[in-house]
């Protein structure tokens, strides 16, 4: 069975420098053989967590909305790459608000003790963090990866890797950049090569 | 008046109070759990500076605010405004007339809750006039006079669990002329339940002393 791929794009801003660096990568994964899935997360509509904790006691949401049918697809991919821009030094409200709202998850794993992703299972899913910012600083993301940190861990990935590039004001745009798509496409190419080899182990779980 | 905090769902007018010199204080509650952890810390920096007579408060809850996410078109950058049209529009102007403004936030998936991150993006309007239209966010008279407050809790212990919160809170307080060296924080860690931080040794004394302490700190600014 082909690698599933799925490509979460966090811009509101459409075919902008992050979802331009997304493409690419899922681009370069579909090239190696990958069935490849892109969601746009401005055209969702979802609310944020309201912190009511009801998950705490069921293990479910009680909001019944695109965002859950969103965790079932994450949940049922082999690789998934979340990609936000860079807006006030950390990822955009709409990444952040489906993020927040993956507590069922928590809840499911920490408090009832029902979700649990085994060392094999985490291996084999695999996470990427593709961003883009307008500034040149190089702390800039480094208020995004805690959060696509909790992220990956509340879903059952393993964070891969990051495709990341700054300076997008400096470039006017990422289609200047001089490496940022190419090594895109290829890491999509790469991810899905190592997942291949991971799935074909004999006599292992999905 | 004393101690009193009006609570608007933006539709209210401030709170006026009968002094020669109010100072404003704006309020963000900006957890979707009303009167938990992060907003009880909030009430109790709100009730000590309120029991000055010349403090009028008002506090939003950001849950009820209608802030929508911003859309990242750029178009403040030549309007000077935003093209969405939401309850921002209310809150933008009390931005600028405050004296003093806080947020508090829970911390979700080690950031802000997603209703502050909201508030904070939006706060790009501010920057497109400071930075790319290069008009004054308030009048030159008023820079160094506004204080800026984070208030924040955290279920988990982890020593750093804010540090990815609070790059994103001095980007709007940077853009909203409130310079760095006058933002407070108070972070509370390892509250979870509601009602947890009623129980912690340190937090309600050190909100009453940090809510003494800014209003006495604006005083003086504003008297110079």
């Amino acid at each position: 069975m082909a690698v599933t791929v799925l490509g979460i794009s966090g811009s509101p801003h459409r075919h902008g420098n992050t979802e331009t660096l997304l493409d690419s990568f899922l681009d370069g994964a579909r090239a190696a053989g990958a069935s490849v899935e892109k969601v746009v997360l401005r055209d969702l509509d979802y609310k944020p967590c309201m912190g009511c904790n009801a998950c705490h006691k069921t293990g479910e949401c009680i909001v019944h909305d695109d965002a859950i049918t969103l965790f079932d697809k994450i949940l049922a991919a082999d690789c998934i790459a979340v990609a936000s821009p860079i807006y006030s030094m950390g990822i955009t409200a709409e990444l952040k608000g489906l993020i927040d709202r993956g507590q069922y998850l928590w809840a499911q794993k920490f408090i009832l003790k029902k979700l649990y992703f085994s060392n094999n299972h985490i291996r084999k899913h695999k996470g990427l963090f593709i961003s883009t910012a307008g500034l040149s600083w190089d702390n800039v993301f480094d208020g995004a990866f805690p959060t696509i940190t909790a992220f990956f861990n509340g879903t059952g990935f393993e964070y891969y890797d990051n495709i990341i590039a700054n300076r997008m004001d400096e470039y006017r745009g990422i289609k200047n950049h001089p490496t940022a798509l190419k090594e895109s496409f290829e890491k999509g190419g790469t991810v899905v090569r190592v997942l291949e080899k991971l799935k074909a182990e004999p006599g292992a779980e999905k | 008046m004393n101690g009193e905090i009006h609570e608007s769902n933006l539709f209210s007018p401030r709170v006026s109070k009968d002094s020669s010199m109010p100072i404003n204080v704006l309020a963000f509650a900006g957890s979707p759990r009303r009167h938990g952890n992060s907003e009880t810390l909030l009430d109790w920096v709100l009730a000590s500076m309120g029991d000055d007579p010349d403090v009028a408060i008002e506090k939003i809850a950001l849950t009820d605010a209608n802030i929508n996410p911003c859309r990242g078109c750029n178009a403040c950058e030549k309007l000077n405004k935003c093209v969405q049209r939401d309850g921002m529009d209310i809150v933008h102007d009390k931005i600028i007339a405050a004296d003093c403004i806080l947020i508090s936030s829970p911390i979700f998936c080690l950031g802000l809750c997603a209703q502050v991150k909201a508030l904070v993006d939006r706060a790009q309007v501010f920057r497109s006039r400071k930075y790319v239209l290069k008009l004054p966010v308030v009048p030159p008279e008023r820079k160094g006079k506004r204080l800026g407050v984070f208030l924040a809790t955290a279920g988990q212990k982890w020593d750093y669990v804010f540090d990815a919160a609070v790059p994103s809170i001095k980007c709007f307080f940077h853009v909203t002329e409130v310079r760095d060296a006058d933002i407070s924080y108070l972070m509370i860690n390892g509250v979870d339940e509601k009602g947890a931080i009623e129980s912690h040794p340190t937090a309600q004394s050190d909100a009453q002393k940090l809510g003494k302490t800014v209003i006495a700190e604006l005083k003086k600014r504003l008297a110079a």
